[in-house]
């Protein structure tokens, strides 16, 4: 055992816009100890083999409110509900009720409208002022309009949500008492929004969660995880995707090699947002915090020991060479690219297919509309959004 | 090459649709469905590589059972 405080945890990023140095060094052990932003310490899990392993592993519960889990954030209590179970069977009785939204057939549904929405919002850059700056203008509305659709929220409330959403996704950047202002807020929108919908039902996923929730035969759903789910969705829904498109787009214009590549031949568009979703750019995986409830052996002969607070590092099993050639380069032909950004196991996911669609279309739409793109400022000089949830660039001016 | 899904643990990712189609479809709620159980050698490749990728290992595929018309010899 050593005495050494362990290192912080999420890992600093390694300027202009690579992984973490740290990563370079993770796997030469199946598991390393860690001190998150509380104080607490996690073993953070850093092998593929591992990391795929433990997200299917029923001896890692995901419910974090206990009182000897480690905590991210001392000042907000992330994704801890004591009212929630998010462990078989009950989390699967949910979860199974929102998957149907997400199959293939309804995500190219909604392909049309996610291009009709990232035309419309390339127009309005086109007619404004250079340099753009591409989160505010594109990276950001476009998911959020096309969640909005899907759960059937009024995209004039954005401006009011957004804000409640960043405080619940602080983990230091707000003090406490504002951290809760903000958790209450959101939570009071969301029972106002389906108290309405209650009212005048539409063609949405909220709306269909509702019916099921009032249908008396229906046992399925009660009020608080209609609400939970409803919050969920709607943060998860446009925060990741949205640092994806910004970030990930940043990192693709700092390589104009690879632009021209793509821009040559479009066919390379799902590949390479592959590649970039594995390069995890935009956060680490505090996300995924899990309770061992009984002893798990790990491949290196280590043993994860009964009530240990658990990460599952996404980033460190997408940089492990045993399963990726030259995992530190970016390679947008990649064929076999089964990254863990979107989890795996029974939690995987429910959005990935969308935010997969989505990622395709802006990623395209954006390098044919404006050919010349180019980032405005110094790759090394983009501020990243630390203290919160995601941390990918704050400000990413563009020009054309 | 017989292919086979269980939809019980299936996660929803849709990857194996995306990737197979007229081998890997989806039921109404999402769960894979397996649309031809001994697709044409020129699939198969990719057929591995969508069991390899299924994020609950859902998916699997017995290599040593051919098509029964032409059966091929195990490897
Ligand atoms: C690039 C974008 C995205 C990334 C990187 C991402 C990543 C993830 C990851 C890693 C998990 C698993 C967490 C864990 O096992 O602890 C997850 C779960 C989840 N994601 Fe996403 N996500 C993205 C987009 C979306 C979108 C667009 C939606 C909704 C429409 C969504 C909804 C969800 C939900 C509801 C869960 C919880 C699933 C469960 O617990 O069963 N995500 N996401
Ligand atoms: S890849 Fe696996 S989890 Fe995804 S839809 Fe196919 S069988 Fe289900």
């Amino acid at each position: 055992m050593s005495t050494q405080t362990p290192p912080r945890y999420p890992f600093a990023w390694t300027p202009p816009m690579q992984v973490p140095e740290a990563l370079r060094h993770v796997h030469d052990s199946s598991a390393m100890e860690v001190t998150l932003p509380s104080g607490d310490v996690a073993l953070l899990v850093t092998r593929y083999k591992d990391v795929r392993a433990l997200f299917a592993d029923k001896r890692l519960s995901r419910n974090i409110a206990r009182p000897d889990c480690a905590r991210i954030s001392k000042d907000n209590d992330l994704f801890m509900d004591p009212n929630i179970d998010p462990d078989p069977p009950e989390h699967t009785r949910v979860r199974s009720l929102v998957t149907k939204a997400f199959t293939a057939r309804r995500i190219e549904a909604l392909r049309p409208y996610v291009q009709q929405v990232a035309d419309e919002l390339l127009d309005e850059m086109a007619a404004g002022p250079q340099p753009a700056e591409l989160n505010e203008a594109f990276a950001f509305p476009l998911p959020i309009k096309v969640i909005c659709k899907l759960l059937g929220v009024p995209a004039e409330d954005r401006d009011r949500f957004r804000g409640y959403v960043d405080g619940f996704l602080s983990v230091t950047k707000l003090p406490p008492e504002k951290v809760g202002e903000c958790r209450q807020n959101l939570w009071k929108y969301l029972g106002d929004l389906i108290e309405s919908k209650r009212e005048n039902p539409g063609d949405d996923l909220v709306s269909e969660l509702i019916r099921v929730r009032d249908d008396e035969d229906d046992s399925r759903l009660n009020e608080h995880e209609l609400h939970f789910w409803t919050q969920g969705l709607l943060i998860a829904g446009y925060v990741t995707t949205a640092s994806q498109i910004g970030t990930g787009t940043a990192v693709l214009l700092h390589r104009r090699d690879l632009v021209r590549e793509i821009q040559a031949d479009w066919s390379l568009v799902p590949s390479a947002v592959e590649e970039l979703l594995r390069t995890q750019i935009m956060g680490s995986s505090v996300g995924t915090m899990r309770y061992a409830i009984d002893d798990i052996p790990l491949s290196d002969g280590s043993v994860i020991k009964k009530g240990t607070s658990v990460l599952l590092s996404e980033e460190g099993a997408n940089v492990d060479a045993e399963v990726f050639e030259c995992p530190f380069e970016l390679d947008i032909r990649r064929k076999e690219n089964h990254h863990m950004t979107f989890g795996a196991g029974l939690h995987y996911c429910v959005g990935a297919a969308l935010a997969r669609m989505e990622l395709q279309v802006a990623t395209e739409t954006l390098l044919r509309r404006f050919p010349d793109i180019r980032l405005a400022a110094k790759a090394e000089e983009l501020p990243r959004a630390l203290g919160g949830f995601m941390e990918g660039f704050t400000e990413i001016p563009v020009e054309w | 090459m017989r292919v086979t899904a269980n939809s019980e643990t299936c996660a929803v990712s849709s990857l194996c649709v995306y990737r197979v189609p007229g081998v890997f479809d989806q039921d109404e709620d999402g769960l894979v469905r397996i649309l031809e159980e001994r697709p044409a050698a020129e699939l198969h490749e990719e057929i591995r590589r969508a069991a390899r990728g299924c994020p609950t290992k859902s998916i699997q595929v017995h290599e040593d059972e051919g098509a029964p018309a032409s059966p091929t010899a195990p490897a």
